[in-house]
């Protein structure tokens, strides 16, 4: 997921961005799960990430996080929230980019209660953490 | 003055023509802001919709590009000439890809179409390496290329088709990122997506495609060779849960779920300590088959560091002893938030495995295990037979620019994109004061890889960009 910066490989020029990464994955778990445990905002962070790695999504972070309509918290702009850098949002970006992932895989999430899709609950549900329901 | 009065003062005020002339002055003034409003409102409509345009614009165009390179690819008289023709193939779809992210369609409609681009790139960007090195095409990827430019010329065909809509004003942009309550409204924006429903459609059959490279299909079937012993209860799993964290520690622990997807299948526990706050757990999946630790996490409050690295390094290097995993190495480390992780891969006769990897977080404080990711190690694990290198590690040495300083070396196995494993000599060494390792291919002496190192002095090393591997795949050495 992470390599040092790689001459020989088809992604070399996406900068170095791990600061500001670790940020806009914070700030995305900041908008989504805030009240969430800090296992459930780990989970968020690695959906994102597991969404980067696969091919029927973009394959940059910020393609994942700003696809229109992916996110609600980028709809609503909760995403532009200033975070504190000692939150556990921060934390929990930076545990999902070193490559824990309580999901262990999935590419969705849904909050059952408030979730309008009908699409999305054709996913089988692979894991309930807080709130969330996650799925592939 | 009562109510009364004050109510006949303001009356007989409003009489007044001056006051008529006021109120006037006011609603004129919110009507004019109103209409500002609705206004900027329409600009930013409007801008938005002119982004959308030119995303699906510059989509059509690449995906056409794409077509016409894949067609050429089969014609070229050189491997040489396709290498190239491909390298622009695999620029082109990135682009389309890049593209078909930002349109107002939701990702669900588009996703097999996303599929598709992202493994044209792909596909294109393996066979480009082989044909750089003067292999021509072989029939089955003569094949493959002429399926996919079947494909793509479908594609291009449907999106021709919804431009011509686009353009008569048939599909606004508007109706499919609104999510109105309106009936009507919804009624067009289903019309809309359904447009992009039939071109997804075209996808539905398309066939697995296996090569070398990350997104090929038969990358989430690989069987997990680390995963050993037999398939255990939940309960079983369980006691295997609390000897992890030591029973002395251990208060309750609680079963979360199962997950029976993807290679690894795992129970979830939650684990409550003893003396710990009510809602300061740790978060636990143990493997079904044979009960390994997959990962952990114990988010606590770090206090004030009192361990220095080295003897956070030795401390992880013990408990994976303690636990089953035998030699293994620290190979490269983070420390931030009070706590450091440390990767550690399996040393065999000399030679590091860096895609046994395990990362371990330790806590500065005390020197408590508070981490624990092993799906490296549990994916790739196994006694390898390690072929005899055909270069020494002179003639290796010898094939590096000679511009940089070489300060170590040994041999390494190291994991690729796609899930296969290269033995190299792994090379450390400085060029303008950056640090870079090099990997040289020990049985053909090519270069696989270059990797620089850069720091940043808060975070100690720190790695850099983010790429579409997985982290079982990629390692990070440390020097």
């Amino acid at each position: 997921m992470f390599s040092l910066v790689n001459f020989d490989t088809q992604t070399t020029a996406q900068g170095k961005g791990q600061a500001n990464d670790v940020q806009l994955i914070a700030r995305a778990i900041n908008g989504e799960a805030r009240g969430e445990s800090y296992e459930g905002q780990v989970a968020v962070g690695a959906v994102i990430l597991n969404r980067v790695e696969n091919p029927k999504f973009p394959n940059t972070l910020a393609g994942v996080i700003y696809q229109p309509g992916a996110f609600t918290a980028v709809s609503d702009g909760q995403i532009n929230v200033p975070i504190d850098p000692n939150s556990s949002v921060v934390k929990a970006a930076r545990d999902a980019m070193n490559g824990w992932d309580p999901t262990n895989g999935c590419i969705y999430y849904w909050n059952p209660a408030t979730a309008t899709s009908k699409w999305i609950w054709s996913r089988q549900i692979i894991k309930k953490i807080g709130k969330h329901n996650f799925g592939k | 003055m009562g109510y009364r009065e004050k109510l006949l003062d303001f009356k007989r005020r409003l009489s007044d023509r001056k006051m008529y002339s006021i109120v006037f002055v006011v609603m004129a003034a919110i009507a004019i802001w109103g209409i500002y409003q609705y206004k900027h409102a329409a600009n930013l409509r409007q801008q938005l919709d002119n982004q959308y345009n030119r995303a699906f614009y510059d989509m059509v165009g690449y995906v056409n590009n794409v077509e016409t390179l894949l067609v050429k690819s089969l014609i070229t008289s050189t491997p040489e000439k396709t290498a190239s023709t491909l390298q622009e193939a695999w620029r082109q779809s990135n682009f389309a890809q890049a593209y078909l992210g930002q349109l107002p369609v939701a990702q669900d409609i588009l996703a097999n179409t996303s599929k598709f681009l992202s493994q044209v790139g792909d596909f294109s960007y393996s066979i480009n390496n082989n044909s750089m090195g003067g292999k021509p095409l072989s029939d089955k990827e003569f094949k493959s290329i002429q399926d996919l430019h079947g494909y793509a010329a479908a594609l291009g065909k449907s999106l021709d088709a919804l431009q011509e809509e686009l353009n008569s004003g048939r599909i606004k942009w508007g109706e499919l990122s609104q999510k109105g309550p309106g009936v009507f409204q919804k009624v067009s924006a289903n019309a809309a997506a359904q447009q992009f429903e039939n071109i997804d459609k075209t996808f539905q059959e398309y066939p697995r495609l296996i090569y070398d490279g990350p997104f090929s299909d038969h990358l989430s079937e690989t069987e997990s060779k680390g995963l050993t012993g037999e398939v255990l209860s939940e309960e079983k799993v369980k006691e295997k849960v609390i000897q992890f964290f030591g029973k002395d520690r251990v208060e309750s622990v609680g079963s979360t779920g199962k997950n029976d997807s993807g290679p690894i299948k795992t129970y979830s526990y939650t684990v409550k300590f003893k003396g710990a706050p009510e809602e300061q757990m740790a978060s636990v999946d143990f493997t079904q088959k044979g009960g390994h630790p997959y990962w952990m996490i114990y988010n606590r409050p770090v206090n004030e560091k009192k361990i220095d690295i080295d003897k956070a390094k030795r401390l992880g290097k013990e408990f994976l002893a303690k636990h089953g995993f035998e030699n293994m190495v620290d190979t490269y480390y983070l420390s931030e938030d009070g706590t450091a992780v440390i990767n550690y891969a399996h040393k065999q006769d000399d030679v590091i495995m860096y895609p046994d990897l395990i990362k371990v977080k330790i806590a500065l404080d005390t020197g408590e295990v508070v981490g624990l990711e092993s799906k490296g190690y549990l994916s790739s694990h196994t006694a390898r037979k390690i072929q005899e290198p055909k270069l020494t590690m002179e003639e290796a040495r010898a094939k590096i620019n000679s511009r940089i300083k070489i300060d170590s070396s040994g041999l390494a196995i190291i994991p690729t994109n796609f899930k296969t494993e290269l033995l190299t000599y792994e090379f450390k060494g400085k060029f303008n004061n950056q640090d870079f390792i090099v990997y040289i291919n020990a049985l053909t002496g090519k270069e696989e890889n270059i990797l620089m190192i850069i720091f940043q002095r808060k975070i100690g090393k720190l790695l850099i960009i983010y790429m579409k591997d997985s982290i079982d795949k990629i390692y990070i050495p440390h020097l």
